[in-house]
């Protein structure tokens, strides 16, 4: 208690000493951090926004001429057999012809009321998690083992794009958390430095009485966790205020859960924490 | 038979420049008994001071304190707690008020706040020090700050008192102070080592004078 005591006096004389350098330190931390959540709600949103639209694709196969009406029943079967085929719609030649004058109009069939060359198809609707191209080749290649099927299609080029993309969204977001967290714990380390820089000769001091070095730290360590856990809750606390003033109504904005705000949080507390110890270690050698 | 506070078992330590600074140095003080060590300056008394406190260490020989053979940086800032200090390499911190500095070796200690209170009014009482507490060592006079350091070093009854240079900054007047209050240390129990240029005026019981001549105790 009297250590408590001891460390919260000296950490408000460290901020009555410090107070530019201190307010510096937040603000160019809540812009680092900010710049982050942007980051981290955009890549939510985009990534959301893409599952939105993988949830839509569909795996057509189309049904060889060669199989009766009759044996359609065998190919269901093995249809359900297959890893990650959740469900699937048959769809007969009329069907295929009705959804075919649906999108081109009637007048184009027109001539082709007795024959119908379309061909029977079914519609495989896939599991989520199987919604990646590596997981819908291995599906191609156990589909072409059914009997009877001729063809096989899925958007494959856009399922690569698609998944390109969120590769580069995955690989700049760790690129900028590793820049980012780098110039937190660069900054703040310097901010340390910059603000027991005076102070060597205390230090010196106190552990000639026989201080500890964690003791002499601990002042300056709950500084750089307060500032830094304060930049992040600032960052958040923005982004927030700017929500309510947000108007966008055509894209959903996907925020991370609050569970991970409070750790994300807590995370670059701890951070601030490190980094005020990097920036402390020389002072605090014999 | 009392445990040697202080026991220094032949200390070899060059000189930067070449040469020695200790060759086979022994000094052993028991616990209550004090010691003077007279030498002129740059015969090696801080040098001395420096080697207790682990901020130098020999190149031959063995330091124990309290009992304790002392290699190790981290072994010597446990026993820094148990010296006061006064002079040479200590000094007061610049960040606190002349109270805060005075009540420092209690908050290591982490004594409760009415003792640290009580035992602050007492010491700055005893050294005329009541209308300084709030001020900053920057704003002391030398014979102050030496009255400060010689306050930090009495207020936790440490058992060993380290003194680089008792008279330093010290009228005579306050010097005559600082005596009475050192007897009255030796008196209480507690281990001095003094280290002067010259042979104190005053006779502190229980104490035995060493002159530093040619790297050794004499």
């Amino acid at each position: 208690m009297i250590r408590l005591a001891y460390f919260a006096r000296e950490l408000w004389h460290n901020l009555r000493r410090n107070t530019g350098t201190a307010l510096a330190s937040l603000l160019s931390l809540t812009l680092l951090f900010l710049l982050f959540d942007l980051f981290w709600i955009s890549a939510g949103t985009v990534d959301k926004f893409y599952r939105d639209l993988l949830s839509e694709l569909r795996v057509e196969v189309f049904v060889d001429e060669s199989v009766t009406d009759d044996r359609l029943t065998q190919v269901f079967d093995q249809f359900l057999a297959i890893d990650g085929v959740l469900d699937y719609e048959y769809v007969s030649r009329d069907a295929a012809r009705s959804r075919l004058a649906d999108m081109v109009g009637a007048d184009l069939l027109v001539g082709y009321d007795e024959s119908n060359p379309l061909p029977r198809s079914y519609v495989l609707t896939v599991a989520e998690s199987y919604l990646n191209s590596t997981a819908l080749a291995r599906m191609e290649e156990a589909l072409r083992e059914v009997d009877g099927l001729s063809e096989i299609h899925y958007s494959r080029q856009w399922l690569d794009k698609t998944e390109g993309t969120r590769a580069i969204i995955l690989e700049i977001g760790l690129a900028l958390g590793v820049l980012i967290v780098a110039a937190a714990l660069v900054g703040s380390a310097n901010n340390i430095r910059l603000m027991t820089r005076a102070q060597a000769v205390g230090f010196r001091q106190m552990l000639l009485q026989g201080a500890g070095r964690f003791f002499v730290a601990m002042p300056y360590l709950i500084e750089s966790l307060l500032i830094s856990g304060l930049a992040a809750i600032l960052g958040w606390a923005l982004i927030f205020y700017g929500r309510t003033r947000m108007s966008i109504v055509r894209i959903e904005i996907v925020f991370p859960p609050t569970s991970e705000i409070v750790l994300f949080c807590i995370g670059v507390a701890l951070l601030g924490a490190v980094s005020g110890y990097l920036g402390l270690r020389k002072m605090l050698r014999d | 038979m009392k445990e040697p506070v202080v026991e220094l078992t032949d200390i070899h330590l060059r000189a930067e420049r070449g040469g020695f600074v200790f060759r086979g140095l022994n000094l052993t003080i028991e616990s209550g008994q004090s010691a003077v060590i007279i030498g002129p300056s740059g015969s090696g008394k801080s040098t001395l001071a420096e080697l207790l406190i682990g901020l130098r260490s020999a190149d031959q020989g063995r330091v124990c304190l309290f009992g304790r053979e002392l290699k190790k940086n981290r072994q010597f800032r446990r026993v820094r707690r148990l010296i006061g200090g006064v002079g040479g390499p200590f000094a007061l911190v610049p960040s606190l008020t002349v109270a805060e500095n005075i009540c420092l070796p209690l908050v290591l200690n982490a004594e409760p706040r009415n003792v640290q209170r009580e035992r602050l009014f007492r010491i700055l009482s005893e050294f005329s020090l009541l209308k300084l507490a709030g001020k900053y060592p920057d704003h002391l006079t030398r014979v102050e700050n030496t009255l400060v350091q010689f306050a930090r070093a009495a207020i936790a009854d440490q058992p060993l008192m380290l003194i680089d240079e008792p008279s330093a900054g010290l009228d005579p007047a306050n010097y005559q102070r600082v005596t009475e209050f050192l007897v009255r240390m030796a008196v209480s129990g507690r281990s001095l080592l003094i280290l002067a240029s010259q042979t104190p005026p005053g006779d502190i019981p229980g104490s035995r004078a060493y002159f530093l001549r040619n790297e050794v105790l004499e």
